[in-house]
């Protein structure tokens, strides 16, 4: 057998389609001789040549992914007319798919921008950043992002957009249940929440403990008690502070009806959607609900907060953040690195972060944002970044872990014991950690 | 017999030809169900035995490490269990549902004919589809089983039906059941057809009371259609994914799903798992198949 064998029949149909429909777009361009005569490229420039670029749609399908991309690449053609650029922008529910039908048949594209990038090091597929961007861009990005962009002590992931979180908070609502300052401690939250019951609030706290994003609530509770997925590079998932979190959730927001019905069983779409419809008092909250706030429910009176935590306020949140990756397989270093410093200048960056309402990955673009007054509903998210924690996202056994505690911590307010459901991902954790090695 | 002995045996050449004349018909059908159907139950036998990552890369060989893994899982049994109860629940109210509407519709009444037709709706529209219309009309708030039942003082407030499973799985059975009365209520009905007038005739001459009619001589002759409607019904509704998928995700945890939906969402980070619940699953199909062929082969004998 061999041993990049294809795993299913049904990928290899869908390769042979997607090869089809690439077809001409894989030359590999390292000949200089297309060259267009005449175009002066600065001096010490990169050899002529053709680069992949496959990048996540973030919109909603109106192309505007496109557009952007295709304007990077045509201010980066302006100073490198001779390396021509081929863009494929392919739907977020789609793309790890597409990707894995890519390397699965050793068409990798050059440049990479997706959700994750840990197991492509692991198949020794990539660059390290430091062969693929100038010290000076390299420099530019916010400190914190470089734990979770490092492997082994390199950096293979380049953050491209961020998100953080904070409490968000329904202000009508709060003055009706005659609150008048946001809760800073876990009893604050109950309290509060109680009054909002009592004034006939319908979802007093959201907890999206469902599937779609179990995996980023639960760890909003677990830094508010000192813990988190892993301590000192070992996973420690039911450590007692954990338990101790998940336990304190579930018996006094959830057994005491303080969270919408059911929360194992509800996803983070739904709650935000029912915050919209004003029946929810407050929720934790990622950037984009700022956004969706501002442009389609302009008429709802909100406040954000930091998160409580069980002494006090969260200094550090939860980042979540996307990367781009450099594939080595077509050896166009140089081409990359000119392409990469182009993408990620301030200028290049800031029209995608406002676009799209993310906060930036690089001090540049934090401090040209923050500045601006029609970010002012940003500005916290953006605050929190330089104390981020992010999942161990440099971590393959990660990979095996997060779709496991997606489908199961919900029974830890469902019934089960949070204590057994933890011990439970705890388990899964250390033969997802033993499979990587063995 | 006594005729073939009179007529002289074919030479082995004649009957080869004889044997392969219908391929070059047949033989696009054979490729095809080779190339869709074997082929990929053979890879996925072979990748249950392999470690593969979940990147698609398949690393070598596993042993029985997958299997092992699967059935050490601790919420197996559980979910072994869900779908036993799940099958024959939906199967059996089915087929009772489906014999009372076969009698009905074999009735003459006014409007039969469109009864009939209306029948049809729940098995033409998509099954994920019907699905998500209930899982809408069960909403907590907006839903227009809780409102109807809230305005009808049934209940004070709106229930989250689907959030829990002890009243999220009696719901998708019973979505299950309608989506499969249509095919099940149209088999029987063929079925009925077939019983000839005259046999109903004598029993009533006889003085057979309804109930005795219905039992010593619709049920019997019925048997066939009965048959195939379980068999057909036991498949699908084994295989069923999109009705649990689309209305709880199998959750809370995996509290309502059934092996089917099990082996998707190990999936998930175990592709070489996942592909060993597929073949458990693939073993219990055949098991039902193989139940089907040895029932019926039975029932033809004693037609005889």
């Amino acid at each position: 057998m061999k041993r990049h064998q294809m795993a299913l029949a049904a990928t290899g149909l869908s390769a042979a389609l997607l090869l089809s429909a690439c077809g001409g777009s894989d030359d590999d361009g390292d000949d200089s001789k297309g060259a267009t005569p005449g175009a002066s490229a600065p001096a010490g420039a990169p050899k002529d040549g053709t680069i992949k670029l496959v990048v996540a749609d973030y919109g909603s399908g109106d192309g505007s992914m496109q557009k952007y991309w295709n304007g990077v690449i045509s201010s980066f053609n302006a100073k490198y007319p001779g390396i021509k650029v081929n863009l494929q922008v392919i739907n977020w529910d789609d793309i790890d798919k597409q990707v894995a039908t890519m390397v699965q048949n050793n068409e990798m594209p050059d440049l990479l921008q997706t959700g994750g990038y840990a197991d492509k090091v692991v198949d020794d597929l990539l660059y390290p950043v430091d062969d693929i961007m100038s010290p000076a861009t390299k420099a530019d990005f916010v400190e914190s992002f470089t734990p979770a962009a490092t492997v082994k002590g390199k950096q293979y992931g380049i953050p491209f957009t961020s998100s953080t979180r904070q409490l968000i908070y329904n202000t009508d609502l709060f003055t009706k249940a005659g609150i008048t300052e946001p809760p800073k401690t876990w009893d604050d939250l109950k309290a509060a929440a109680t009054k909002l019951k009592s004034a006939g609030v319908a979802t007093p706290f959201g907890l999206p403990l469902g599937k779609e994003e179990a995996q980023g609530e639960f760890m909003n509770w677990a830094l508010g008690n000192g813990g988190g997925y892993q301590t000192n590079g070992k996973y420690t998932v039911n450590s007692p502070a954990n338990v101790e979190a998940l336990n304190w959730v579930n018996d006094n927001l959830v057994k005491t009806g303080l969270t919408e019905s059911n929360p194992g069983t509800k996803n983070r779409k739904d709650v935000y959607t029912d915050f919209y419809g004003g029946s929810v008092g407050m929720v934790n909250s990622n950037p984009t609900m700022i956004a969706t706030l501002k442009k389609d429910y302009p008429n709802l009176k909100y406040a954000t907060a930091a998160i409580p935590g069980k002494t006090g306020p969260l200094t550090e949140t939860l980042g979540v953040c996307d990367w781009m990756m450099a594939f080595k397989k077509n050896g166009h270093k140089d081409q990359i690195k000119a392409f990469v410093d182009h993408a990620f200048s301030t200028d290049q960056q800031i029209k995608f972060q406002e676009q799209y309402s993310f906060p930036p990955v690089t001090k540049s673009v934090m401090a040209k944002m923050t500045a601006n007054p029609s970010n002012a509903g940003l500005k916290p998210y953006i605050d929190l970044l330089p104390n981020a924690k992010f999942y161990p996202l440099n971590d393959v056994a990660w990979d095996v872990l997060s779709p496991k505690i997606k489908e199961q911590l919900g029974s830890a307010v469902s019934g089960k014991s949070p204590k057994d459901v933890l011990d439970q991902l705890q388990k899964e954790a250390e033969s997802a950690v033993a499979q990587q090695k063995s | 017999m006594a005729e073939t002995a009179v007529r002289r045996a074919p030479s082995v050449g004649t009957r080869v030809k004889k044997a392969l004349a219908p391929l070059p018909w047949i033989g696009p059908a054979v490729l095809l169900i080779g190339l869709v159907v074997l082929w990929p139950v053979v890879v996925m036998v072979w990748s249950s035995f392999q470690r593969i990552r979940r990147t698609g890369i398949v690393v070598g060989p596993n042993g029985t490490d997958n299997y092992t893994k699967l059935f050490d899982e601790p919420d197996f049994v559980a979910v072994l269990w869900n779908t036993v109860v799940w099958v024959l629940v939906v199967v059996a109210v089915t087929l009772v549902l489906s014999l009372f509407l076969a009698q009905l519709f074999n009735q003459h009444f006014p409007g039969r004919r469109f009864a009939r037709w209306a029948m049809i709706v729940p098995w033409a529209a998509s099954v994920f589809m019907t699905a998500v219309v209930f899982k809408w009309m069960l909403h907590e708030t907006h839903g227009v089983i809780n409102t109807l039942m809230v305005d009808l003082h049934l209940m004070d407030a709106g229930k989250d039906w689907l959030g829990k499973p002890s009243t999220a799985m009696p719901w998708m059975m019973a979505v299950a059941v309608f989506v499969s009365l249509p095919f099940t209520t149209y088999t029987l009905l063929a079925g009925l057809q077939t019983v000839p007038g005259e046999v109903y005739e004598a029993a009533r001459i006889d003085g057979a009371s309804t109930w005795r009619t219905y039992l010593s001589i619709t049920l019997p002759l019925l048997k066939p259609a009965i048959l195939v409607a379980v068999v057909i019904n036991l498949i699908n509704v084994f295989n069923s994914f999109p009705i649990i998928w689309a209305m709880t995700n199998g959750g809370p945890g995996y509290e309502t799903a059934t092996t089917t939906v099990f082996m998707y969402q190990l999936k998930a980070s175990d592709i070489g798992e996942s592909a060993a619940m597929s073949v458990a699953n693939f073993a219990m199909i055949i098991i039902l198949v193989a139940f089907f062929l040895v029932v019926s082969r039975g029932n033809k004998e004693t037609d005889r």
